[in-house]
């Protein structure tokens, strides 16, 4: 079907969930266009209760959601959701049985792929897109725990999603592998609105065009990820020793102390700050209020 | 990218409220993929299934259960159509497990949430899964192809009947229906188990429960198949069962669909169907309980206690033979043996010899449920006077129809050359004791007879001396222990339990009268036939008469009590006056 794609594709407006006497989300309220929106956030932030309404399998106590125009309250419109979602969970586990391909055949089904020549298409693109095809048929019981996540992300890919929701995708990924997922989050077609779950702040410097910060339930931030790396202008300096009027302080690989803090002295030497940096900053203010 | 409702320290941008025409903005039309959907769910999880190991598993005990139940007896189509089912019981346990593995593994392999989020619903899962279960069909239908094949090149009785056969299809697929039920609601793989063994412990004890309650149970082993001289309509009632599996099949599924169907509506029509298929369930169990017609029975019971009056008599060369209706393409195994014997005697005897088959049917609460008390003491009372209590006539030798003819070969010509050396072929039905032909010449005669028409091998004929060289049988009143031999498919004529028992020096002797030209016994036995079949002529004299030592026979290890003892053979006295 042809979808009314409004201004903010995907929209997300006071959203609240408890899980008993604990808040996971409060009040969050955000859009997200076409690109790469980074969800950052420490354990326990209610990034994966966010991901889960987003994806339609959970729902909120209030607050609402609306997906390129779609109410997921509304069953017929939830379902025309799912058909353009691809989800990939925090916690995968896998028919382990399964080969790589009937697994990955199996779930093209479920989204409703049903004609088998697009399917195995289907199946074929998204295996040489993660790199697995020379592993189609094997068990997937014999792949490697990156292997496995690099399964996740390629069934989360099947049927080219118009919404992709990646919850912790690079975690059991090596370097390489890392680099590799970037490149194919970026060289993937149609523009979809990519949200992507991470501790890693350089992924989302790397290939987020923005991003959310979610601290205890709330909408810390939300802008670019230079936006982010902005709130922490002027508040990053390095100095031979540590410094203890910084929040946070580490010593680099030149011996030098970096530190981040609201008031660093008058003879500070400042550098660029970092995403990382803009998001340690918001981290430990949430953390004080 | 815009943000509203959280704290934005430092650049963050808040983002405007949502206008309300914009959260529904699209009207959906849905593709109704469900269909299409559903079939390739079924296609997968089919294939799934077709190769699971379980499964074969499942095929390959079934295969031994049926060969274990069905090889050593003659194979009746009216009872290997019902012991198909036996081993569909096997492949239907590890359907039910399967399936419940199947049903439950997104929730076991935490990838529910996964499942949750695709435009396919948990409810058209199940319905795939559901039809899927075809999958299972290709094990099942093996076992049905392997055994009929098996059966039809070994020679079988009848027709099969399609319904019993169709019922432990509807078995098998009802199984993995309960299984798919039961993982959708307990995805533990203990689950699925602890089903498979409440379809497996009616069937194992079977023979703990009785009345025809034991049709309402998924399959069961009934006792009188395999005696019955043909089909009896209602036992078992193969029409009601599959109709009361294929309701158990609907009933798991519609409560597998229910489980995860959403929606009042839907569940409402789920309810219903529920209710139906549950109805008619009872209905087809109720039909399963129903009694036998009398007529049917008086049948079964005439065809017992007179079983010459149900059977088609042929007379071939000196001999009657009487068979059921169903038994005709045995006649030429039934005949060769005792033909085989009848031409080799030689004095012709003067009466001829009637060869019958006997169903040795016992009127069990699983028959005669329904009919009233009196009825069913008339039936007692008729089969306790029948062949198959030892109430049968003199000049006929009966064989059970679930003996295979190649298994009661040696047997045929054995009973064959006793009536013709003088020994009664039934005796008269009564408890007395097993009668010894001990030191009596008519025996070696009779057992050389039987060797020359079957050629049966040596080993088989000396595997009959005993375990450990022989077996004794106390003799009363002479008080000794005589040595007896049990010749090949002795033991599956249990009717004549208190037929002649052979003794090892009968069997030695004839042996040794093997050695001889044929021709040159003959003409001994001829020149004075009279003398040698009576009862009063020793295994001595006629060695004496053919010109060979007497065999040595092993030696009893002590006296045995004299006088009458209980359990002691008396001699074979008497003869017929068939020679």
């Amino acid at each position: 079907m042809t979808l009314n794609v409004l201004a903010g594709d995907v929209r997300v407006e006071g959203l609240s969930r408890r899980y008993g006497s604990t808040r996971a989300l409060d009040e969050a309220s955000f859009t997200m266009e076409r690109g790469t929106t980074g969800l950052l956030g420490p354990n326990g932030a209610g990034k994966t209760t966010l991901l889960s309404i987003l994806a339609t399998i959970n729902e909120p106590d209030a607050g609402r959601v609306s997906v390129f125009g779609l109410d997921p309250r509304h069953a017929s419109q939830r379902v025309e959701i799912r058909r353009q979602l691809g989800y990939l969970p925090q916690e995968l586990g896998y028919h382990r049985h399964f080969t790589v391909a009937e697994f990955l055949n199996y779930v093209a089904i479920l989204k409703e792929i049903t004609n088998r020549r697009t399917r195995a298409e289907e199946v074929a693109r998204v295996l040489a897109a993660i790199g697995l095809e020379r592993r189609a048929k094997a068990r997937i019981r014999t792949l490697s725990g990156g292997m496995r996540q690099r399964l996740g992300i390629a069934q989360a890919l099947l049927g080219r999603p118009n919404l992709l929701i990646l919850d912790e995708p690079t975690g059991g990924l090596d370097p390489e592998q890392r680099l590799r997922f970037r490149e194919l989050l970026s060289s993937l077609p149609g523009d979809p609105v990519i949200v992507l779950s991470t501790h890693q702040a350089e992924d989302i410097a790397a290939i987020c065009s923005h991003v959310v910060v979610l601290l205890q339930g709330r909408v810390q931030f939300s802008g670019t990820p230079s936006e982010l790396a902005t709130i922490a202008a002027d508040k990053v300096w390095v100095a031979p020793q540590r410094d203890t009027r910084a929040y946070l302080s580490w010593r680099g690989g030149d011996n030098r102390w970096r530190h981040i803090g609201e008031h660093p002295p008058t003879s500070a030497e400042l550098v660029a700050p970092t995403v990382e940096d803009g998001y340690l900053l918001l981290s430990h203010a949430a953390g004080a209020q | 990218m815009n943000a509203a409702g959280g704290p934005a320290p430092g650049g963050a941008v808040a983002g405007a409220p949502a206008d309300d025409a914009a959260w529904s903005g699209v009207t959906v039309r849905s593709r109704a993929p469900k269909l299409r959907t559903v079939l390739g769910l079924a296609k997968a999880d089919a294939w799934l299934l077709s190769r699971s190991v379980l499964i074969l598993v499942g095929l390959l005990a079934g295969g031994a259960i049926i060969y274990v139940y069905a090889h050593p007896e003659q194979a009746l189509w009216w009872n290997v159509a019902w012991q198909i089912g036996y081993g569909q019981v096997f492949i239907a346990m590890a359907v039910l497990v399967t399936a419940q593995l199947a049903a439950g593994r997104p929730s076991r392999n935490a990838m529910a949430d996964l499942y949750a989020s695709f435009p396919t619903s948990a409810a058209t899962r199940t319905l795939g899964q559901l039809v899927g279960l075809l999958g299972a069909m290709p094990a099942s239908l093996l076992l049905i192809g392997g055994t009929a094949a098996a059966v039809v090149l070994t020679g079988v009785i009848g027709f099969p009947s399609i319904w019993a056969l169709a019922a432990g299809l509807l078995l098998v697929i009802a199984a993995g229906a309960v299984g798919i039920a039961i993982g959708r609601r307990f995805p533990h793989p203990l689950a699925g188990v602890l089903g498979a063994l409440v379809l497996f412990v009616p069937f194992s004890q079977s023979n703990r429960f009785g009345g025809p309650i034991i049709w309402l149970y998924p399959w069961i082993k009934p006792d009188q198949l395999d005696y019955m001289p043909g089909p009896v309509a209602g036992y078992p009632p193969v029409g009601a069962h599959a109709a009361e599996l294929a309701g158990i099949a609907v009933l798991a599924g519609l409560v597998a669909l229910a489980v995860t169907a959403s929606g009042a509506r839907a569940k409402s029509v789920l309810a219903i169907a529920a209710i139906l298929s549950l109805a008619a369930t009872c209905l087809a169990g109720a039909a399963q309980l129903r009694a036998i017609p009398t007529a049917d029975l008086n049948r079964l019971v005439q065809a017992s206690v007179n079983p010459v009056s149900a059977q088609q008599c042929t007379t071939l060369g000196q001999a009657r033979y009487c068979l059921y209706p169903d038994f005709g393409p045995e006649l030429t195994s039934i005949q060769a043996p005792v033909n085989a014997v009848l031409t080799s005697l030689p004095v012709r005897p003067a009466r001829q010899l009637t060869v019958a088959q006997v169903a040795v049917v016992s009127p069990d609460s699983t028959l005669t449920h329904g009919h009233p008390e009196s009825q069913v003491s008339r039936w007692n009372a008729e089969l306790n006077a029948g062949p198959g209590s030892g109430g049968g006539t003199a000049s006929t030798i009966y064989l059970p129809v679930n003996v295979p003819p190649s298994d009661a070969r040696f047997f045929l010509a054995m009973t064959a050359g006793e009536w013709a050396a003088g020994f009664p072929t039934t005796l008269s039905n009564s408890e007395g004791p097993q009668c010894l032909p001990y030191d009596q010449a008519r025996e070696a005669i009779a057992i050389w007879l039987a060797l020359l028409a079957t050629h049966t091998p040596a080993a088989q004929l000396q595997s009959g001396l005993g375990a450990k060289g022989q077996d004794f049988v106390p003799l009363s009143p002479q008080g000794i222990f005589v040595p007896v031999w049990t010749y090949p498919g002795e033991t599956v004529a249990n009717l004549y339990s208190y037929a002649p028992q052979p003794t090892i020096a009968g069997y030695l002797l004839a042996s040794a009268m093997t050695t001889l030209p044929e021709q040159r016994v003959s003409q001994v036995l001829k020149s004075s036939w009279s003398r040698w079949v009576n009862w009063q002529t020793t295994d001595e004299q006629l060695a004496a008469a053919l010109g060979i030592p007497m065999p040595a026979v092993p030696q009893a290890p002590g006296p045995a009590p004299s006088g009458n003892q209980p359990g002691a053979a008396s001699a074979c006295t008497g003869s017929t006056d068939g020679a």
